[in-house]
């Protein structure tokens, strides 16, 4: 009697469950639903008398079952029978169980517990598959973690300043003598102003390290064979070096006479410190120590090395500045 | 900013800016603008003639104006652990560790300063066997092998002069958990195997990265649809047998390469691993770079840069095993590692030693000083790519995690909490 009122309702006016096609066969989405269609027969809720067949979270099997002295309780309407793992004694189990319950009824719960067991089966099969390839080691991030990732590696590479690293390891390394002593990585001139230049710098740290020192001693031998060699091969050193002590000359000139030129200077620079602003304080650092003036000697000894006759014209403006 | 604080004491300024007429309102902001900028200018410019006078206050002001990065902002776990995942500098704990040792040896002595100059005779004698051993026979390799010691020995600065990792200060606890990557064993050239994941796409991205490597093949993975698929712990095998030491697994999202797992298989009759596994990202093929190079059949140098704790150790030692130890310097190729805030960024370039164009600086150290002796030497840099960044997720024992077992087979994972602290970094 009052299943019939239910599915009255349900069936013409509504149900929460119901999911309405265009074909005319209706689905029903409640759980408890032992074919998944909307209609008289397997409907969970129109039916004091009803059973089916549903998996646990964890993979066991349950017969559910629903008798007409329960009707009045929903919270207990639905007995929960634990079907064996034997395929076989599961299907002895609910044939037992709905011996006297519609023949509909008892078939479909077959059939459900059939497609569940075959599911299961196959889900162990892919889960060991997977197990044996080892291919999934690390799971699917989140979005958000993923965004988070991109800004702050976007960030890394800035602070990383890779190419200047990687120049500056690289030069560290020419400078320690890990190519050893006639790098192949490293063109002839290129080498003997590194050996000049740690010879210059070997002096000013002889004494403070006793352990360096001992190297140093060694190093400067060698560098000084190969001076002496250079010396008897053909002399260019000496003279670079001496253009060199005339640039420097050149220099201290500046520096005496310059003052106002100074400023001039400063005006032009000042734009450049705008710009340069954020650049980091190893800049600005080697800025002072190297100086305004320091830039223009070498373009002066790069010019001397190319066309004399330039240089002289220079040199000569630069005279004229000096003048003001 | 000092620009800032002069805008507001200007107070006639800002309230003639409340003018209700648009276009007198906008002159007033130029001519603010300038203002502030003016001042600006004149105290650098003071500032400047100033400093010219006494470089010192210079000096001064540089030092104390230092921007505060992550990286100076970084923190250490305060513990005297050296095991995989602790933050600790393994370098900084050796030499605690040592300096604990000494005072303990101190105390021990009862305050005797003779055992210390004792100490110091024996590093003399130390010295001096080394130098009859320069005078011997100074051969390039045994002048590498004391330049390395004598790194190992050095006492590192808070704030190392080289971003360059030391993989002399791998801790013990480390040479006991991968015994067949931290071994005392000279190490032999590696031959590296390069695959990708089941039914992967991304052949032409994998050939790539095996090109890497010297030494490499790659082997596409593919298969028929009901054929047998082979595991990576059987491609393991069959690649030991055939002598490769190392398998990478190209993992591919979106037809890109997503993920890089490198399984050490170790020499015969030792068990292989461990394997580590990278995250790829913002994978950039050689092609794609502007003015890139080709590379050519050389044996790389390797960087690996800014591998601190023992976990980074671990993965610059991994890296470290996959190029042969003596790289062909003709080539001038260098593969440069470098993590940065437990990003590591992956290059290829080409470089050469040049003088230095006149309009070029010098290079300068970590510390911003000029490098010493390097006045006027420049290295130019051809990039060859690929170029990708790589990050740790998981270091298994054995191949992977099917291939590990034990209670320690998972050593060490990436988890999404380990960056709530911005500060804290794992590599």
């Amino acid at each position: 009697m009052s299943d019939e009122i239910v599915w009255q309702i349900i069936n013409q006016q509504f149900c929460a469950f119901k999911l309405k096609t265009t074909k005319g066969n209706n689905f029903c989405r409640n759980e408890y639903n032992v074919s998944g269609f909307c209609n008289r027969q397997s409907c969970p809720l129109a039916n004091s008398r009803y059973a089916t067949v549903r998996t646990s979270p964890k993979g066991t099997i349950y017969l559910y079952i629903k008798t007409i002295e329960r009707a009045h309780m929903p919270s207990k309407w639905w007995e929960k029978i634990k079907l064996s793992q034997n395929y076989a004694e599961a299907l002895q189990q609910i044939e037992d169980r709905l011996q006297y319950f519609p023949k509909f009824l008892l078939h479909k719960c077959k059939q459900r517990l059939t497609r569940l067991v075959q599911v299961a089966t196959r889900m162990r099969k892919l889960a060991a598959e997977e197990d044996r390839l080892g291919e999934k080691l690390v799971p699917k991030m989140a979005p958000k973690v993923k965004h988070r990732e991109e800004a702050r590696e976007r960030k890394a590479l800035i602070a990383a300043k890779l190419e200047r690293t990687i120049e500056r390891e690289l030069l560290e390394r020419l400078r320690q003598g890990m190519y050893g002593d006639q790098p192949l990585n490293c063109s002839e001139s290129v080498w003997k102003k590194v050996l000049h230049g740690l010879e210059k710098e070997g002096e000013g740290t002889r004494d403070k390290d006793m352990d360096e020192g001992v190297e140093d001693e060694d190093e400067e031998e060698e560098e000084e064979e190969e001076l002496e060699e250079e010396i008897e091969d053909g002399n260019v050193e000496y003279v670079s070096d001496f253009e060199e002590t005339d640039d420097e000359l050149n220099d201290i000139e500046d520096w005496l006479g310059s003052d106002d030129e100074d400023d001039a200077e400063d005006d032009d620079d000042e734009d450049d410190d705008d710009d340069d602003e954020g650049d980091s304080e190893e800049d600005t650092k080697k800025k002072t120590k190297a100086g305004d003036k320091r830039k223009r000697g070498k373009v002066t000894k790069m010019k001397a090395r190319k066309k004399k006759e330039i240089e002289v014209e220079h040199e000569t403006d630069r005279e004229k500045l000096l003048a003001f | 900013m000092p620009a800032g604080n002069k805008g507001k004491h200007r107070s006639g300024g800002s309230l003639s800016l409340k003018t209700s007429n648009k276009i007198v309102r906008k002159q007033l902001y130029v001519k603010q603008k300038k203002e502030q900028g003016k001042e600006r200018h004149e105290e650098r410019h003071r500032r400047r003639k100033e400093e010219a006078k006494d470089p010192k206050l210079r000096e001064e002001r540089l030092a104390t104006n230092q921007p505060l990065t992550i990286e100076r902002k970084r923190v250490w776990d305060d513990v005297d652990d050296d095991s995989l995942g602790v933050a600790v500098d393994v370098a900084e704990l050796k030499r605690r560790r040592l300096e604990k040792e000494e005072a303990e040896a101190a105390r021990v002595a009862d305050g005797l300063p003779a055992e210390e100059e004792e100490k110091d005779d024996d590093a003399d004698s130390m010295l001096d066997s080394d130098e009859e051993l320069e005078d011997d026979d100074e051969d390039a390799e045994e002048r590498m092998e004391r330049l390395r010691q004598e790194r190992a020995q050095r006492k590192p600065s808070i704030a190392p002069s080289t971003t360059s990792t030391n993989l002399d200060m791998t801790p013990d606890s480390l040479t006991r958990q991968f015994p067949n990557l931290f071994n005392e064993e000279p190490p032999v050239d590696p031959k590296v195997l390069v695959t990708t994941h089941l039914n992967g796409t991304i052949h032409k991205e994998a050939e790539d990265i095996a090109a890497i490597f010297p030494n490499s093949t790659y082997i596409r993975r593919s298969a028929h649809a009901y054929g047998h698929k082979y595991s990576v712990r059987e491609i393991a095998k069959f690649a030991k047998n055939r002598g490769y030491t190392i398998l990478m697994i190209v993992g591919e999202d979106l037809k890109k390469p997503s993920s890089l797992t490198i399984i050490h298989l170790n020499g015969e009759d030792v068990a292989p691993g461990p394997s580590l596994t990278y995250t790829i990202r913002n994978y950039l093929p050689g092609k794609a770079l502007l003015g890139h190079g080709n590379p050519t059949n050389h044996y790389p140098e390797l960087l690996l840069n800014g591998f601190k704790t023992p976990l980074g150790i671990l993965a610059a030692k991994s890296m470290h095993t996959m190029f042969p130890p003596k790289p062909e310097l003709q080539g001038r190729q260098v593969v440069t590692l470098h993590n940065q805030r437990d990003y590591i960024f992956f290059r290829r370039h080409r470089y050469v030693f040049r003088e230095a164009r006149a309009t070029e600086k010098n290079v300068v150290t970590a510390e911003g000083k000029e490098m010493e002796g390097m006045q006027g030497i420049r290295a130019g840099l051809q990039e060859i790519g690929p170029r990708f960044t790589l990050k740790l997720r998981r270091v298994d024992k054995g191949i992977g995690r099917a291939g590990s077992e034990g209670e320690d087979a998972l050593k060490w994972e990436w988890k999404a909490k380990m960056e709530k602290v911005r500060t804290r970094f794992n590599l």
